[in-house]
């Protein structure tokens, strides 16, 4: 029996934002329709994923993790290429030593270790603070002056302090992180403050906050899945990328640290698998850039992508 | 003594001041704030208007060009009519456009709603009667008699006497040669015979009409033979000592020990002190005073009449009794005569007290076609959607900002309020004006409206409320409380103290206005209506003596519709005590509006909680909704 396939006309779609530059550029966004209905609208860029570097020596994480890492993990740049190797799309170097608690970089420290990790890679950096409003407020900036011209992703930006990390952005070229807690008006709000600074809406990707599976993930699904169909109706300040910071969500749960026991079985492959279910459900809500740990996550990730970008039979 | 009167144009507000007084004070008193950097003195040429009609006399010519004095160009400041005089003041001289003036009951907008008091009938009320003295032949008995005349003379049947007052009847009847005036208060259905007294060398009896506001209290002293204003009263509540919203109340009613006697006292003695000073200063004696009608949210009328005000705050927040029946003044512990009855305004719900609907039979819009939105801004933000065939009422938690507390340099209403505000760009310069032109002491509601709004346009806040970082104006400073703006340095103000507001207070202020506007639209969600559909916008509150609306729209505390369908009705509680007090009728008809209006319960599902966070920013979230402050940006 025919079957008529409903399609939805969108009036609207998503931005499409560009990050690094020369050959390894990156697009994502520019969909019109809801993720991976190639049938109603166009997926011109396929979601990407990024695995996850810091400039201080990961303390606390388990064997399967830090040893695919070996030999690079005190080094960012050598660090940054091993991801690249594993096949990155992207790399995200998360300046966590800048931390008031965790060594107080400066400013010009944090700044250095960023334009090393650029020179090392052809692919484009996403640099994360340390999270701290004030203090992310005067690296970002420093980043963004060592980095001009790079094109990278700064953030990520609050309403607390996104007026410095902003300007330091549009003074670099490069595009920032809006991150807002979960709240899709806070989102919109913030989108909406820095664009009155004058940065390209081109230049902005959302940071929703995420849950990990089973520590919140449909909050952030509805979430995405709001700003989507904002954006696929017209809600220009709802129509940036998302980026879903994955890493730091999955592997904090109770289920990736918790060793192999007999009723949950191998952490490992537990590990892994809830970074990879956390990532893949949050891209179908909407997501474009995951930001993953594990090079095994990656692969399963992209695996997954390239088979939702197939185009449908009917 | 004498006065004069002008008339302001294009506004059509005329006033009337003392002889000696200049136009920028009658402009002041007519709520058009004109502009006025140098205090008056003639020297900035800034409050220029021109003369239409009338003859001035001037106490300087002040810094204005010849060529602009020949075509009637004046400066307020520096003119005092002779007569009566009509000027028109441009919108250019003015500190901020289109206001809505309030003076008193006679407001021009209400004056057509107020029919009801055509036939006054107050709520207490003597009536003369002459009766025929008994013969044998016409052997009826004296109360029969007298109930009789009443029937026959003013069509009064259902009366009803005490013991006490028939008692003395037959003595009072015969030393007044049978010419006795009859007291008679209204009781639920029928009219209580409360005194009978000889006809001749009456005094005048007066009724109070009491708006119970969770943060201030006013109170109205109405001769009851004229219907005239004897007075009026205001101050801040005495229950604020046990918290600043109705919540903090009810739970320190309910938990703390003797609570609930602690707050109905609190209450009590705020309204004993407002009443004492009124009649003390026109040497009435409290007898005099035969009836009270209160009005007031849901809680302050529990509290007041010392009900349990337990389950207002618990799910499925029902309380005590919508339509609370007279109680005797004795019985309350109220300084008026003891016999004199209560009234309170009949509420609809937990959260839409009396007060509301007292509000609505103000505005008229229960009787009208028109879809009418009428919004009273408290401590709560009520709000009531509706026309002559349906109305739907809502409540949202406002806090007290708007009536000037819970701010550091908030205050009431009063003189020395700072009630419209200009700041220029960059926050270098603040113009403001203050209520009587005194020293600055605090910003009152219509001030903080002002403030916000032009904080934003000045750049000196972005649209989620925040203070712009790098500003070079002195005025944005760290305080002790983080980030402050001076609105008024110390030397400018009248108790010798800079007069700021922090980024906390700013907050304060946009989860106010964000609740007002979350509420409207929510309310109106209900009904699948926008914003446009609304014909007519009341709006009451304790702002001050006017509200901007376009500042208000600017900040987006009021829906974007055309200044013209607003109008300020001030304290519209106040005035539908007032007008119940007056008028049987219109008492009848506040409770029938009581059981017209359906109550929308916000706290069930997530639309409100949306809605807030969404106008959590200046003037919203979705700028489509206001269009109007779009332009020019």
């Amino acid at each position: 029996m025919a079957v008529t396939i409903a399609k939805e006309r969108w009036s609207s779609k998503c931005l499409e934002v560009a990050l690094g530059s020369g050959p390894k550029q990156i697009k994502v966004g520019g969909e019109t329709t809801l993720p991976f209905l190639h049938f109603e609208g166009e997926t011109p860029n396929a979601p990407v994923v990024a695995l996850e570097i810091f400039d201080a020596q990961p303390q606390e994480w388990p064997d399967f993790l830090s040893s695919v890492y070996e030999g690079v993990l005190g080094d960012p740049a050598a660090w940054a290429k091993k991801c690249v190797e594993y096949g990155a799309d992207l790399v995200a170097l998360h300046l966590s030593r800048t931390h008031p608690d965790q060594g107080d970089a400066s400013p010009e420290d944090a700044a250095a270790v960023a334009a090393d990790v650029a020179a090392a890679i052809d692919v484009p950096l996403i640099v994360l603070g340390c999270g701290v409003d004030e203090k992310d407020a005067a690296v970002l900036p420093e980043v963004a002056n060592a980095l001009a011209g790079k094109n990278c992703l700064l953030g990520c930006a609050s309403q607390e302090n996104y007026k410095s990390i902003v300007a330091g952005c549009i003074a670099g070229g490069h595009a920032v992180i809006a991150s807002s807690p979960l709240d899709i008006n806070l989102a919109k709000q913030l989108n909406i403050l820095i664009t009155e600074m004058n940065l390209e809406t081109d230049r902005i990707i959302i940071d929703p906050s995420i849950g990990g599976l089973g520590y919140g993930l449909e909050y952030a699904y509805s979430i995405i899945e709001r700003m989507r169909t904002g954006a696929l109706m017209g809600d220009k300040m709802l129509a940036m990328p998302v980026v879903l910071l994955v890493g730091q969500e999955a592997w904090k749960t109770k289920e990736a640290k918790t060793p192999d026991t007999p009723d949950w079985g191998e952490q490992r492959k537990r590990a892994i698998l809830w970074e990879v279910a956390t990532a893949t459900s949050l891209i179908h809500a909407g997501g474009h850039i995951a930001v993953v740990r594990h090079p095994e996550s990656l692969k399963h990730i992209k695996e997954h992508i390239a088979k939702m970008m197939k185009p449908q039979a009917y | 003594m004498s006065e004069n009167k002008v008339l302001f144009l294009p506004d059509d507000v005329k006033v009337k001041i003392p002889v000696g007084q200049t136009i920028l004070q009658a402009a002041s008193k007519a709520g058009i704030v004109l502009r006025g950097a140098c205090g008056g003195g003639g020297a900035c040429g800034r409050c220029r208007v021109q003369l239409k009609k009338g003859r001035l006399s001037f106490a300087g010519t002040g810094k204005l060009p010849p060529e602009e004095s020949e075509k009637g160009w004046i400066l307020a400041c520096q003119a005092v009519p002779k007569g009566e005089v009509t000027v028109f003041a441009p919108e250019s001289s003015r500190l901020s456009e289109h206001r809505v003036l309030l003076e008193g009951r006679q407001a021009g907008v209400l004056a057509a709603t107020a029919e009801g008091v055509a036939e006054p009938a107050p709520l207490f009320r003597r009536q003369v009667v002459k009766l025929v003295a008994p013969t044998l032949a016409d052997n009826t008995d004296d109360y029969g008699r007298l109930v009789w005349a009443l029937e026959h003379e003013y069509g009064i049947r259902n009366v009803r006497i005490s013991r006490q007052v028939l008692a003395e009847l037959p003595g009072t009847l015969r030393e007044s040669d049978w010419h006795v005036a009859v007291e008679l208060a209204v009781v639920d259905d029928c009219l209580e015979i409360q005194g009978v007294r000889p006809a001749a060398g009456q005094v005048s009896v007066f009724g109070l009409a009491v708006d119970i506001g969770t943060t201030t209290v006013a109170v109205e002293l109405v001769d009851l033979d004229t219907g005239e204003v004897a007075g009026t009263a205001g101050a801040y509540n005495r229950q604020a000592a046990y918290g600043d919203d109705v919540i903090a109340r009810i739970i320190n009613a309910v938990e703390m020990p003797g609570g609930r006697v602690k707050l109905q006292e609190a209450v009590r003695e705020t309204i004993n002190g407002l009443v004492t000073e009124l009649l003390e200063t026109r040497s009435l004696d409290r007898t005099q005073v035969r009836a009270v009608v209160c009005a007031g949210n849901t809680t302050m009328v529990h509290l007041f009449l010392g009900l349990d005000p337990t389950y207002i705050r618990l799910e499925p927040y029902v309380p005590s009794v919508n339509m609370p029946p007279p109680v005797k003044a004795a019985e309350l512990g109220l300084e008026v005569n003891p016999e004199a009855w209560v009234y309170c305004l009949p509420g609809v719900a937990s959260y839409v007290g009396g007060d509301i609907t007292g509000g609505v039979r103000v505005t008229g819009m229960a009787g009208e076609k028109a879809l009418t939105l009428f919004l009273d801004i408290g401590t709560n933000g009520e709000m009531v959607l509706g026309n002559r065939e349906w109305l739907m009422a809502c409540a949202c938690s406002a806090g007290p900002a708007f009536e000037g507390s819970g701010i550091a340099c908030g205050m009431r209403a009063i003189p020395g309020a700072i009630e419209a505000i200009r700041v220029v760009d960059g926050g270098f310069e603040v113009l403001y004006n203050t209520i009587d032109n005194r020293k600055p002491t605090g910003i009152c509601g219509s001030g903080f409206i002002d403030l916000l709004s032009s904080l934003f346009e000045a750049g000196v806040i972005d649209r989620s409320g925040r203070f712009v970082p790098g500003l070079e104006t002195p005025r944005v400073r760290g305080g002790e409380e983080g980030r402050e703006f001076v609105v008024a340095w110390a030397g400018e103000t009248g108790h010798g103290a800079d007069i700021t507001v922090t980024q906390a207070d700013l907050q304060n202020l946009l989860r106010a206005k964000a609740a007002v506007f979350a509420g409207v639209r929510t309310l109106l969600a209900s009904l699948g209506l926008e914003i446009g559909a609304v014909e007519r916008v009341f709006i009451a509150g304790g702002f001050g003596r006017f509200i901007n609306a376009r500042d208000a729209i600017t900040i987006g505390m009021l829906p974007d519709v055309p200044l013209q369908r607003y109008k300020y009705v001030g304290n519209s509680a106040l005035k539908a005590a007032g007008l119940g007090l007056l008028s049987q009728k219109v008492w009848e008809e506040i409770k029938e509006i009581a059981r017209r209006i359906t109550n929308v319960e916000l706290s069930v599902g997530n639309k409100f909680m949306e809605e807030f966070v969404s106008a959590l920013f200046l003037p919203h979230t979705d700028i489509k909704l206001f269009p109007s402050t779009q332009k020019g940006t």
